[in-house]
């Protein structure tokens, strides 16, 4: 309830005081002595008024209204303290709502952030093993190249050295014993062989 | 010294111009032991050089008699002309070959080469096995370094089969 409310019974009151007025003027007043009863009527009414209207009778009204306007404050104070309640609790919830937006718009700006700086890691990481990989690769291929070019210069070496590595291997594993002796046949058919050069030159040399 | 103006025979003891050098000096002090022999008093008592095996071989081979002048001035001629003329082989062997061995060598030699031919025996231990035979203008390697050294392909391609 609010002020106008207060009015409102205000204002009833005064019209119900105004009807008990006008009723009991009508019920004492005669039709012949109009004008001298309208005088007496208003002295009275006057009279009544002031004996009607009290102080006691004001402050049975005082009491009444301040009954009345404690009620009214004590409602619109428990309806601005629900106001409020609610506003606090709206508050706190719109607070609530728009931190944990805010908070989710910085989570989101700092998770992608930190995907960026994740996908900028995996790519240069990538690029880097890229790198390594093809370096790798590359070194290996040296490295076979190199060790065929090794391979086939000890081959070589091996091939142009092998009747020195092979004699000398013979010679180191049964050196000792090759007889001359055996070997004499051998010898014999080689010189057996050459034998028409040795003659010639024996005879056409100097 | 042609083969067909020799006429005396090498004996197979005979290898190198060592052994003909120590021959003519055999022969040299026989001789002068024959012409001091002459000079001296009948009766004095004289010591005969000693003579070696080869030149009692070189004087059986010839049916020589060294008393006589002119056997000795034959022999000691032919080993002259032998030491200088005669032709000489030079070979190499891998160890010191026996008496046998050069025994068996010179009569090839002597009977498929030259009459008179002499050899001079080299030591070359890294040739393995067979020889290395040098003339005046030749080089022969009989070697069995050389013989790997030819066949050097197919022991390539065993090695290379057995290692496929």
């Amino acid at each position: 309830m609010d002020v106008w409310g207060l009015v409102l019974i205000l204002g009833t009151l005064a019209a119900s005081t105004a009807g008990f007025i006008w009723v009991a003027l009508q019920l004492k007043g005669g039709g012949g002595a109009k004008k001298k009863g309208d005088v007496d009527f208003t002295k009275q009414a006057e009279v009544d008024v002031e004996h009607i209207f009290n102080d006691e009778f004001r402050e049975e009204l005082r009491n009444r209204g301040r009954l009345h306007f404690e009620k009214i404050i004590g409602e619109n104070a428990m309806f601005l303290q629900q106001d409020l309640r609610l506003t606090t609790s709206q508050l706190n919830e719109y607070m609530k709502v728009e931190i944990t937006k805010k908070l989710q718009e910085e989570f989101a700006k700092y998770e992608e952030s930190i995907t960026d700086a994740k996908q900028l890691a995996i790519e240069s990481i990538t690029k880097t093993q890229e790198a390594i990989e093809q370096q790798r690769q590359m070194m290996g291929q040296q490295l076979l190249q190199e060790i065929a070019n090794e391979r086939s210069r000890m081959l070589k070496r091996f091939e142009e050295n092998m009747a020195d590595i092979v004699n000398h291997y013979v010679l180191a594993a049964i050196g000792d014993q090759i007889d001359l002796n055996d070997q004499l046949e051998y010898i014999l058919s080689d010189l057996e062989a050459n034998k028409d050069a040795i003659i010639k030159d024996l005879t056409d040399g100097a | 010294m042609e083969p067909n103006q020799q006429i005396m025979v090498l004996p197979l003891g005979v290898v190198g111009k060592i052994d003909v050098g120590r021959l003519l000096r055999e022969v040299e002090g026989l001789e002068n032991f024959m012409r001091q022999s002459a000079i001296r008093q009948p009766g004095a008592s004289q010591k005969p050089p000693r003579t070696s095996r080869m030149l009692d071989e070189i004087i059986q081979t010839n049916k020589l008699n060294v008393l006589i002048e002119a056997d000795r001035a034959r022999l000691l001629s032919f080993l002259v002309q032998v030491k200088a003329k005669a032709p000489v082989l030079h070979m190499s062997f891998s160890a010191d070959p026996s008496p046998l061995f050069l025994q068996r060598l010179m009569t090839w030699l002597r009977q498929e080469i030259h009459p008179l031919v002499l050899l001079q025996v080299g030591l070359q231990p890294n040739i393995g096995a067979g020889c290395v035979l040098r003339t005046t203008n030749m080089y022969f390697d009989f070697s069995l370094k050389q013989r790997f050294s030819q066949k050097r392909d197919v022991l390539a391609d065993k090695i290379r089969g057995l290692s496929t």
